[in-house]
């Protein structure tokens, strides 16, 4: 009754820079409409007209074929890119038998003028800025062997190039890189709407039976008082479960310690904590539970039945972990004997991860007091 | 004159089971309600003793149906009985007013050993309920709020001896005081932080143009 359908997220097969390919398209048809002008203009003067629309037909035929390729996310691929790249520098080359040597001199442009600085973004879109680079180099190469002379206007052609590969290629790898982080927290929320769906759910199902029928049997007694406890250990640990958040870490490692520690309750250990997170460094927050459970491990082992209580105190400059129960105690010098003659009692293994993580430990017992552990982490 | 009780649950089979097992144990049900909004009218009506109050009842909250009936009842007690976990919700349903907390874990006899106390005018304090208060002290301590309510030595170490799940007498015990001193620490612990809501509400209410309206009792 308080279900509502999980969000459904972008479709993901929308390609993340898919803007960059839309670029990509429209310089092409631009820059092709500036070559074909560029031929209308110096037709007259060429050496042999014939081959310059040739080419100009090639590059619209190439362009309309690149259009389609690059519109299409199947077309994206490397193998049009790197044909793409060869197709603009072969026409280029064309220009050795069109342009006359006057013309070279006066510095008229290339048959593909702009036209082939299209591989250079497309390469950038398509793999990065390091291949956008080394597309626009090799453009720009292709350039310098078509006019055989170092110019300044060569080497602003090719900065140019190269610089429009590398900015393209940075766009991508950002686009790709905010798409894949937007994909997790999408998933996240996901995750955490479905997980409270289910949890209202098993708040107003399960759980409410579970109760019930605990509390039904263990008045009835009998075969019914222990079906009773059954129920009323599963009806705890569901609860625990539905409680305690996905231990999550945030970015800078840190967790919070709470959810970890709800999930070790039982019919008789009782975990109390504060209303708000306790965020510890993960290592440090996985340290203190182990410290915990081996606490409860040990009422478990050596106090059989007797209940047990974790209280988490965060004071802001430390933590504090309490485990008391209400076992017998240990006896005076038990523990003491114990590790002389060097078993790893529990005793030793729990300082040893205190004093790992620069805490102290007090332990405070007697027989018929029950034991309490206190841990204190300085943050 | 036996104690009337009010029972609030979204769960028909656990709220019939709840009022079946207070009947028989010599309470009053007057009353059950399902959802927030007939809660509050019915307790109007009926002004029972005690109000066993669910958090979770879809809808407006049980922490908002606290709100209104402590704020409108001053004779009603409400005992929050809810699933463990709801940490905020139990927080600010006594910060709201709710005068303890029991998780529906609890057994019969502690459930009635509750309801007595609550309507006798003590506080239900377990030990998940001390640690939430603990930490809600020890979050206003860090905040800039001058206004803000503190516990004293001896008021912090009794809630934390409430928190490792001492008794009343074994605190009284261990601190070598009387067992009505270590009620009355708790009950003040709990009634500071309700009396530092009321008036951050009342605040908000100015600041933001609000009238309070004065409910009738």
């Amino acid at each position: 009754m308080h279900t509502k359908p999980a969000r459904t997220g972008p479709s993901v097969t929308e390609d993340p820079v898919a803007h960059l390919w839309r670029g990509t398209v429209a310089l092409r048809i631009v820059t092709f409409l500036f070559a074909l002008g560029n031929a209308v203009v110096h037709h007259g003067e060429y050496e042999r007209p014939w081959i310059a629309w040739a080419a100009i037909g090639a590059m619209a035929a190439w362009s309309v074929f690149t259009v389609q390729a690059y519109s299409r996310r199947g077309g994206r691929r490397p193998w049009v890119v790197v044909a793409d790249l060869v197709v603009a520098c072969g026409l280029m080359s064309l220009s050795q038998l069109i342009m006359t040597d006057t013309q070279f001199l006066y510095n008229v442009p290339l048959i593909t003028t702009i036209w082939a600085c299209v591989p250079a973004v497309a390469a950038g879109a398509l793999g990065g800025q390091v291949a956008g680079a080394l597309a626009g180099l090799a453009v720009g190469l292709s350039t310098y062997l078509n006019r055989r002379e170092l110019s300044v206007d060569l080497v602003r052609d090719v900065v140019l190039l190269a610089g429009a590969g590398l900015v393209v290629g940075m766009a991508s790898t950002t686009a790709r890189r905010s798409a894949v982080r937007l994909a997790q927290a999408l998933r996240a929320e996901a995750a955490t709407a479905e997980r409270e769906r289910l949890a209202r759910s098993i708040h107003d199902g399960v759980l409410q039976v579970l109760a019930r029928v605990r509390k039904r049997g263990s008045e009835l007694g009998g075969e019914a008082a222990e079906l009773a406890e059954l129920a009323g250990e599963q009806e705890v640990a569901l609860r625990s479960l539905v409680a305690a958040a996905p231990a999550e870490s945030t970015m800078d490692g840190e967790a919070d310690l709470r959810p970890a520690l709800q999930l070790l309750a039982t019919s008789r250990v009782q975990v109390s904590t504060p209303a708000t997170q306790v965020m510890l460094p993960t290592a440090t927050a996985a340290e203190l539970t182990a410290v915990v459970r081996e606490a409860l491990s040990n009422v478990d082992k050596h106090a059989a039945g007797a209940r047990a209580w974790v209280l988490l105190e965060d004071l802001g400059e430390e933590v504090v972990l309490s485990v008391r129960d209400d076992g017998p105690g240990i006896p005076e010098g038990r523990l003491a004997s114990a590790e002389a003659e060097g078993r790893m009692g529990v005793a030793q293994s729990i300082r040893g991860r205190v004093e790992a993580l620069r805490g102290t430990l007090e332990l405070q017992t007697g027989p018929g007091e029950g034991t309490e552990w206190e841990v204190r982490v300085y943050r | 004159m036996s104690v009337s009780v009010m029972v609030v649950d979204d769960h028909p089979l656990w709220r019939d089971g709840v009022a079946r097992d207070l009947a028989e144990r010599g309470f009053q049900v007057v009353a059950t309600a399902g959802d927030a909004a007939s809660a509050v009218r019915i307790a109007r009506a009926v002004r029972p003793d005690v109000v066993l109050m669910d958090l979770n009842l879809g809808g407006p909250s049980g922490v908002e149906a606290t709100t209104m009936i402590t704020g409108s009842l001053t004779a009603t007690r409400v005992l929050v009985l809810s699933a463990s976990g709801e940490h905020d919700d139990v927080l600010e349903a006594v910060k709201a007013g709710a005068s303890g907390y029991l998780v529906k874990s609890a057994s019969a006899e502690e459930l009635v050993e509750a309801v007595n106390r609550t309507a006798a005018g003590d506080a239900v304090f377990t030990a998940g309920l001390a640690g939430l208060v603990l930490g809600e002290y020890r979050r206003m301590a860090a905040t800039p709020d001058e206004d803000k309510p503190q516990l004293t030595d001896r008021e912090t170490e009794v809630l934390r001896l409430v928190a490792k799940g001492l008794t009343a007498r074994q605190i009284a015990t261990r601190l070598v005081i009387s067992h009505r001193t270590v009620e009355n620490h708790v009950q003040s612990t709990l009634r500071k932080l309700q009396l530092h809501n009321r008036v951050e509400l009342a605040r908000y209410a100015i600041e933001h143009g609000l009238d309070v309206e004065p409910e009738g009792t």
